[in-house]
């Protein structure tokens, strides 16, 4: 008869956390930041079609990074979640925070019971209105949900992308500057991102009920210019 | 409600209908005994730009429950939906509707084509007119962006789903709305005409049918008028519309009550 070996819960927590921290890793980022009247959230993605950045709500959008799977799974269920909540009660009465729990709940059981974590980090972005305010979510791989002041670097290199953007973008800034800040700072100081590979969108209102925009490749090369 | 997570094989996909269904958010229907009334009329007529929609704003149950309800929605920015039928059930319907054209377009990224939109809408009726007496039966105009033509969609009581290429009624008042747009009616109708034949067809429903209000100029209160073009849905302010009842109803005045052999 075999025996199992004895694995100590640090260490199967730190293996665990290791493993989906590779994961993200290896994976490019993304720059979510308030500007003076809404939200943009920049990520750098060669594909045109398989998108990073989405709208989950009329004032509520979604990023993932890491394994697109994964992570896409997850907005389909927010999507789901929002739609439901609205459909249920009102539109009001969506709000990104109990969003960012459900999905801070799932995380961290996936981290601790599932087959193997999830390799991914996602951030949900609310504009704010009377009822609601503006709200960046990071919620991580195991779990752990954090209510960002004014801007969140998420995969990749997170840290040196945050300390770069926090040199550039050291207050909230009008559109223009805060993505011009976004996208260097994820290219660095030694690289230039074609605006192909950019991907951007904004939350924003501009006298709809939703108010999630993508811009496009041509859009987004002009502002940069 | 927790997060809504699926495996592969009961992923309800991108339709809302499926997905609120599999989660208990609707309330299935039952079997049960009753009359259905379906008093209203709303007319859809195609022109050479789009489609003009006109309809009524009564609600009647054994007397007048509203004079106000609103019959013909945007289902999203291209598409109309208009009801009649079980008013509770209609609202429903339109609600269920306009969340599952957007949900689509927010799941895949991509909106559902005209088509697409009417065809998604036939099991919704099947299921609610088949399993309940309370019935619903709605009238789908809309712009097609990939042909670049207005469309119309009329549906049977069990749901299927029938193109229009000139122009369709629903509701009660439909005998005298759809005469009136049967002797009117041109292929090469413009705007202009289009809202005249609409206007007057719902007059002519709303003069002869007791379910169906005409205009109101009492409560200054009008049938809706709108437009699907490719500015997407618009409806008429409430001055226009109201001019355009008041030149009807003063023709009609003048030659005391009587159409006179033309359309008048």
């Amino acid at each position: 008869m075999s025996m199992p070996f004895y694995v100590s819960p640090e260490q199967l927590i730190k293996d665990r956390a290791e493993f989906a921290q590779k994961g993200i890793a290896r994976g490019r980022s993304i720059v979510a930041a308030i500007y003076d009247r809404g939200v943009v959230l920049v990520g750098e993605n060669p594909s045109a079609s398989l998108y990073k950045i989405s709208e989950i709500y009329d004032r509520i959008a979604f990023a993932g990074v890491g394994k697109y799977n994964e992570f896409d799974r997850l907005r389909e269920a927010g999507i789901r979640w929002a739609d439901g909540t609205g459909f249920t009660y009102s539109r009001e009465d969506v709000d990104a925070r109990a969003l960012a729990n459900y999905y801070g709940q799932h995380l961290g059981d996936m981290f601790t019971e599932g087959q193997k974590p999830l390799e991914v980090e996602i951030l949900i972005a609310q504009l704010g209105n009377k009822l609601h305010p503006t709200k960046l979510y990071r919620i991580a791989y195991e779990g752990t949900i954090t209510d960002e002041p004014r801007f969140v670097v998420l995969g990749g290199d997170a840290e040196t992308i945050r300390d770069r953007f926090a040199e550039l973008d050291e207050s909230v800034q009008p559109f223009e500057f805060t993505l011009k800040s976004a996208v260097a700072a994820l290219a660095g100081p030694d690289r230039i991102v074609p605006p192909g590979d950019l991907e951007v969108g904004i939350l924003e209102d501009r006298g709809t009920r939703r108010t999630f925009t993508r811009l496009n490749d041509a859009r987004v090369s002009e502002l940069l210019s | 409600m927790g997060l809504p997570l699926f495996s592969a094989q009961n992923d309800p996909g991108p339709s809302f209908f499926h997905y609120a269904e599999s989660t208990g958010l609707t309330v299935p229907t039952r079997h049960g005994e009753g009359e259905s009334a379906h008093a209203t009329t709303v007319v859809a007529v195609r022109y050479l730009g789009g489609v003009v929609m006109v309809g009524d704003r009564q609600a009647t149950g054994n007397y007048i429950a509203s004079r106000d309800i609103r019959k013909i929605e945007p289902a999203d920015f291209y598409t109309a939906l208009a009801i009649s039928g079980t008013a509770a059930r209609g609202i429903e319907f339109i609600r269920m509707a306009q969340l599952s054209f957007e949900h689509y377009e927010k799941m895949t990224d991509s909106a559902l084509s005209l088509e697409g939109k009417a065809n998604y809408l036939s099991p919704i009726i099947q299921r609610n007119n088949l399993s309940s007496p309370l019935m619903v039966i709605p009238l789908l105009a809309g712009w097609d962006l990939s042909h670049q033509v207005g469309r119309i969609f009329e549906y049977d009581g069990a749901g299927g789903c029938y193109e229009r290429l000139d122009f369709a009624t629903i509701g009660s008042g439909s005998p005298f709305a759809e005469s009136t747009l049967r002797l009117g009616f041109r292929s090469d109708l413009d705007l202009e005409g289009a809202l005249d034949l609409g206007a007057l067809a719902l007059y002519e429903a709303g003069d002869n049918d007791p379910s169906t209000a005409g205009p109101d100029f009492v409560r200054s209160l009008f049938p809706m008028m709108v437009t699907i073009n490719g500015d997407g849905f618009q409806e008429l302010a409430l001055d226009e519309v109201a001019n355009r009842f008041r030149v009807i109803n003063d023709r009609r005045t003048q030659s005391g009550g009587v159409a006179g052999g033309t359309l008048r």
